[in-house]
């Protein structure tokens, strides 16, 4: 199989014609580590089930028709349905630009651009350097104190009268003993490609309470690599779920670092794929100082030809005694045709901790689908109302109570649509 | 109302039931007693439209009509119902839920409307008194973390909303104290009617002490190699199940 590479000819060119701000040096360093570099094959263990030639294959043809997105009137209706079903203070990052427009400026939350301010170091993580490459522009933002509402990230793309390639990276610092609310949106819309690559890294302060809530609801075949890279400070808490819904390629990376003792991580996911889709969740939580815990449940519904993959990886540090760490993937294969990989890694250094993994795949339980059949449920009834309940528990378990209406509306849509497909 | 005629199933390669026959007619309570894998509960299953059962020869008819072609859904709409032996637990789904939409398709069934939201709770409030059941059990999962008898006192539940025409119920009394043992008959007493019919599938006759069948039925190697009326149950009980091997296979 011939690899493909990024075309770093045509994406120099490209950084050129963006224009000479704060950014600029990162910009060409960030070439300079692309072109070293490259993007991870799958001859790398972390991407080993997940093949990033298909993003690869986009940006090339995005950067040899000129590296332009344009948004069409469409994307306006896709904001205002979704701003109008959750409200929050919402940050617009459309197509890779930044929109402040529904932001409302208030005296809890500083945003600033990286154009206004400085440009982080370049990450030594994949995709950082193709992130730092084509970055129009990245926000900071400093919650001070607990918000009315929570602070919405709206990462939106829409491919419609073209393909569309577009980088976000969001900073968020959130003050000691801060509560703070978050919830991330990544959609697009459009029948041509598309490909989102975003970083997200956030500084979780000594005793601040964080609840973050993303959802991830890229049309069927539109690729998103995102990473989420969070640390957390002595005392402080996160709560965290993510609903992957939508996308063909998609691969989340969560990096969550126990830096102080007494920090709280627990994070869930649902991933609900179908028929072309490829969703990857990784995550690895490096526990360094302890007493602290981590937790995670996972649940994945599959039909159709699809493959999903968990990876959850925990490391334990020299030293981090009374460590608690947690994780679990469990699986509901709808079709002969679904594939799952799902790896659980607990790394050990320290004595007195306490871990536990645990994975299980399976199918819909048939003494279940007949006692509902008993009851008058019809076969495609009671598959409903068991993937439902699959998926209800960690629907529940959304940390920030506004969103669970409209996760609840998502996931019974998306539900609805997969159970379908099995039946063509 | 029902009519099985030279019954013969298997599941894989084993023949359970052996040339079973059995009529029930409306307003009639049935008891079918007999020892472990005598084929009692296959024949429930087989009777509620379990798929993995194998009719290999003869004829079940309900209500006039040739049962074994219909999806177990027809049959429970259709007005059978089947009282689990061991009630399957739904994490997940609410209790409230199931019964409604259970009720529902009933109705649709029946070219009814659906039931009014709340008509329904009030409905099943009163069954649930009648019961003994906490109205709380409405909101939990289906049988999520239930015990052996409120399990069970469920299954009774579901089957006084959904007023079936024939109930068969298996091992109902498997597992049940007293208190509950009593519950759960009252709840079946209170069915009891000339248009319906019950068939209580059972090991023990200390559940006939509460719900008096009409006619007992020993089953024995597949088949029912005696018949009789409830002294049949009594004389079961004293002499246990050993002498019926020996008619079996007489």
């Amino acid at each position: 199989m011939k690899q493909q590479n990024l075309a770093i000819n045509e994406l120099r060119e490209a950084v050129l014609r963006m224009p000479a701000d704060r950014l600029s040096a990162t910009r060409t360093a960030a070439i300079a580590s692309l072109k070293q570099n490259g993007l991870p094959t799958l001859r790398h263990e972390d991407w080993k089930y997940t093949d990033l030639r298909p993003a690869i294959e986009i940006s090339n043809q995005w950067l040899a028709a000129g590296a332009n997105n344009t948004a069409s009137d469409t994307v306006a209706d896709a904001i205002a349905t979704i701003t109008s079903s959750l409200d929050a203070n919402w940050l617009l990052i459309t197509n890779g630009v930044i929109d402040t427009s529904h932001f409302d400026r208030g005296a809890s939350i500083e945003i600033a651009r990286f154009s206004d301010t400085s440009a982080p170091p370049l990450a030594d993580k994949p995709l950082a350097d193709l992130n730092a490459a084509l970055l129009n522009d990245g926000l900071k933002i400093h919650v001070h104190a607990a918000t009315e509402k929570p602070l919405g990230l709206l990462i939106i793309d829409a491919a419609d009268t073209g393909a569309s390639v577009s980088q976000v990276n969001i900073e968020i610092k959130i003050a000691a003993g801060c509560d703070a609310e978050l919830i991330e949106y990544q959609a697009s819309l459009g029948t041509q490609d598309s490909y989102c690559n975003s970083i997200i890294s956030m500084q979780v302060e000594e005793s601040a309470h964080v609840s973050y809530v993303r959802i991830q609801d890229r049309r069927i075949g539109h690729t998103q690599t995102a990473r989420q890279s969070i640390s957390m400070g002595a005392a402080s808490d996160l709560n965290m779920a993510s609903y992957d819904l939508g996308g063909g390629l998609i691969r989340n990376d969560l990096d969550i670092d126990l830096n102080a003792p007494h920090a709280n991580v627990v994070f869930n996911g649902l991933y609900l794929a179908g028929d072309g889709q490829h969703i990857d969740n990784h995550s690895r939580v490096d526990h360094r100082v302890g007493p602290a815990s981590s937790s995670q449940e996972y649940r994945g519904i599959l039909n159709g030809r699809c493959r999903c993959v968990w990876n959850g990886k925990a490391i334990v540090h020299k030293g981090a005694d009374g460590t608690d760490a947690n994780q679990s993937n469990h699986n509901l294969l709808l079709s002969d045709h679904a594939e799952i990989d799902a790896k659980p890694e607990l790394e050990i250094y320290a004595d007195e901790v306490k871990c536990s993994h645990g994975t299980t795949v399976g199918q819909l339980d048939e003494t279940s689908l007949f006692y509902l059949r008993t009851r008058g449920l019809d076969r495609r009834q009671a598959k409903q109302i068991l993937t439902h309940a699959f998926a209800a528990d960690l629907v529940g378990r959304t940390p920030i109570d506004m969103t669970r209406d409209t996760i609840t509306a998502l996931v019974g849509a998306r539900l609805a649509v997969l159970i379908q497909e099995e039946l063509l | 109302m029902l009519e099985i005629k030279n019954l013969k199933v298997r599941i894989g390669d084993t023949e359970i039931l052996r040339g079973l026959s059995l009529s029930v007619k409306a307003g009639e309570v049935h008891a079918i007693m007999g020892p472990n894998g005598s084929g009692k509960s296959t024949l429930a299953q087989v009777v509620a439209g379990h798929e993995d059962y194998v009719v290999t020869a003869g004829d079940v008819t309900y209500m006039g009509n040739n049962l074994l072609e219909l999806d177990p859904e027809i049959r429970a709409r259709e007005g059978i119902f089947l009282g689990f032996q061991y009630p399957v637990e739904i994490a997940g789904v609410n209790n409230a839920y199931l019964l409604k939409a259970a009720v529902n398709a009933k109705r649709l069934h029946q070219g009814l409307g659906e039931i009014d939201a709340f008509e329904f709770l009030k409905v099943a409030r009163e069954k649930m008194a009648t019961l003994g059941m906490d109205p709380k059990f409405l909101n939990r999962g289906v049988n999520e973390g239930f015990s052996g008898g409120e399990k069970k006192r469920n299954e009774v539940l579901q089957m006084a909303m959904l007023e079936p025409r024939l109930a068969i119920l298996d091992e109902t009394d498997s597992g049940l104290d007293i208190d509950a043992l009593k519950a759960v008959a009252q709840g079946v007493n209170a069915l009891r009617s000339p248009e319906r019919a019950i068939v209580l599938v059972t090991h023990y006759q200390r559940l006939l002490d509460y719900i008096e069948p009409d006619h007992v039925h020993v089953l024995s190697e597949g088949r029912i190699v005696r018949s009789g009326d409830k002294s049949l149950a009594h004389e079961l009980e004293e002499k246990g199940y050993d002498w019926l091997r020996e008619v079996a296979n007489a």
